[in-house]
């Protein structure tokens, strides 16, 4: 029990420091989705996901993703998943207005860009209810986010295309997880968290926001803590809810199936 | 209008085998019956298709034999309907046969047997399945005209599960013992069928197979419903059915060999079996049996 205490104070002041950035999808349950004898499994999913990124000046991204994930689980207890995906991103105010520029819009925002991640887990099992998993976790987007900006700069007008580009994460952490009755999985756990974009316009524009040569941005923060739930449903599907707690929240859930 | 100009191309020739089943498990000319050996011989003429010696079981015949040494015929097949169809092209068919079979041998096949050597079992099982649910909309557009309003439901839900966590539709949950919805192989010619339509007469088509005038047409409906005919330019989409059957038939390599092996004259049994199948499909359903395809062989 005394060991049981200290994780759970542990995982606590892990949740509760303050400053931590949110990663790019749900990790799931620490122990593998598939059956215990080992094979895949697959889903669908929606993840709504905020984060912050700095570079100078601080600015907060938002994200509505879908996405489709294929994984195989061993018998002894490991899982590698990959998802395909499509995003949309929203760089809030990155267009904002200056005393000398004026700009038609604040946000930057793009629709419907394909990412993909590729995970991989191991699960410990301390008996039939406790047990503990590592996880590491990775996305890419293949393509770049593009929008169009226009203003007044000294009361010239401009326009200008303003590119997000090479946006990637990489997630790594560990999960503490309870089998409670009805096979539903609860888990929680700490990861570290780094991401990575570069913001590049057309042509630069003196005065406006990323409109002034490649500008790279990174999380601001690197440790996050992540809470979710899996319920069996009927026929063979689970559902799985997860939160990731940071200074925002990023959440989602997906349908799994289990072969 | 593309895919009209499909059937012209040099590689959809060992593209198209059957003309009524979009099912991917249907192959080319040869397999395009799926009834086993066995079910062939039972529904062939025997006027036509007299049976092989070597394949007759003795036993059981023997074991029909009663206390007066009169052999009995079992009361099923005696009653059983031998449906046939009229073959007023048989030269013209007998020659397409031919063709057809020297086109599965001389290049289907090896293309097949090549292709089966270089990707695994798994990844071509992956891509039937794939083609299989592309073909949904031929199977749920024929349950709606035939009213099987059950069978739209669940063609509607394999495509939606199989989609979604299937990958696309590479794997097929749905077909799992969890979910159990089985394929509806519903077709256009079937539709045709369960309006009343009969088959008319027999028709060997070159590259596409057996067939009759209701089933060609039935063709041309389900040509209107597979999405890869839509694809532009044409090539790709006569490229994309050509691909279709080949790996579909590098997972059937052998079902043809056995039913033309097993026949005294494979023409007919091919026919015959063609006849019974499409019958058989049709009324599955409940559709209603064109009295002309119920016909009993002349003695």
């Amino acid at each position: 029990m005394k060991s049981l205490k200290a994780i759970v104070i542990i995982l606590f002041v892990i949740l509760m420091a303050p400053g931590r950035a949110a990663a790019g999808g749900p990790f799931g349950s620490p122990q593998p989705v598939g059956k215990e004898a080992g094979g895949i499994h697959t889903g669908i999913g929606y993840w709504f996901h905020e984060d912050n990124y700095k570079n100078g000046t601080e600015r907060v991204t938002r994200q509505n993703q879908v996405y489709s994930e294929l994984g195989y689980g061993s018998r002894k207890g490991w899982e590698i998943t990959v998802r395909v995906g499509m995003s949309d991103l929203k760089l809030i105010d990155a267009f904002s207005s200056t005393a000398s520029t004026a700009t038609s819009k604040t946000d930057f925002e793009e629709h419907g860009k394909f990412f993909s991640t590729l995970g991989a887990k191991g699960f410990y099992p301390f008996n039939q209810t406790f047990g503990m998993g590592a996880f590491i976790q990775g996305s890419y987007y293949f393509s770049d986010f593009t929008d169009n900006l226009s203003g007044t700069q000294s009361g010239a007008p401009f326009s200008v295309e303003v590119r997000v580009k090479n946006l990637w994460d990489v997630n790594f952490g560990m999960g503490f997880q309870a089998t409670v009755p009805y096979g539903i999985k609860i888990y929680i756990g700490p990861y570290v968290h780094y991401s990575e974009l570069k913001v590049s316009p057309s042509k630069d524009v003196v005065g406006a926001a990323f409109a002034s040569g490649e500008t790279t941005m990174k999380n601001k923060n690197v440790f996050g803590g992540f809470t979710g739930i899996e319920v069996p449903l009927a026929k063979g599907f689970r559902l799985n809810l997860e939160g990731q707690y940071t200074e925002r929240l990023s959440a989602g859930a997906a349908v799994l199936y289990v072969y | 209008m593309k895919f009209f100009s499909f059937p012209v191309l040099p590689f959809v020739f060992f593209a198209v085998g059957c003309a009524h089943s979009p099912d991917p498990a249907a192959t080319l000319a040869p397999p395009l019956v799926s009834p086993p050996t066995r079910q062939v011989l039972i529904v062939s003429d025997p006027v036509q298709i007299p049976p092989n010696p070597a394949e007759m079981p003795v036993q059981s015949e023997t074991r029909n034999v009663d206390e007066y040494g009169d052999i009995e015929v079992p009361e099923k097949v005696s009653r059983e309907a031998k449906p046939e169809i009229a073959d007023p092209l048989e030269p013209f068919n007998r020659a397409m046969y031919h063709f057809n079979d020297k086109l599965y041998f001389w290049l289907l096949k090896p293309v097949a047997q090549g292709y089966g050597k270089v990707v695994p079992e798994a990844a071509r099982v992956g891509v039937s399945n794939f083609f299989a649910n592309l073909a949904f909309p031929i199977r749920f557009v024929n349950c709606l005209l035939q009213a099987n309003f059950e069978g739209a439901a669940a063609e509607l839900g394999r495509f939606t599960i199989n989609t979604l966590w299937g990958v696309g539709g590479f794997l097929d949950p749905a077909s799992s013992k969890d979910i159990h919805l089985s394929k509806q192989d519903e077709d256009f010619g079937q539709t045709l069928g369960a309006y009343g339509i009969g088959q008319g007469f027999f028709i060997n088509w070159p590259l596409f197979g057996p067939s009759s005038p209701r089933d060609t047409v039935g063709l041309v409906g389900d040509g209107f419903l597979t999405p890869y005919s839509y694809l532009s330019p044409w090539y790709a989409g006569a490229g994309t059915r050509g691909y279709d059957m080949v790996n579909d038939t590098s997972l059937k390599i052998g079902d043809y060999e056995s039913l033309k092996g097993a026949a005294i004259d494979p023409y007919v049994a091919i026919r015959d079996a063609y006849v019974q199948y499409r019958l058989k499909k049709v009324n599955r359903k409940g559709g209603n049996t064109p009295a002309e395809d119920l016909e009993l062989p002349k003695k």
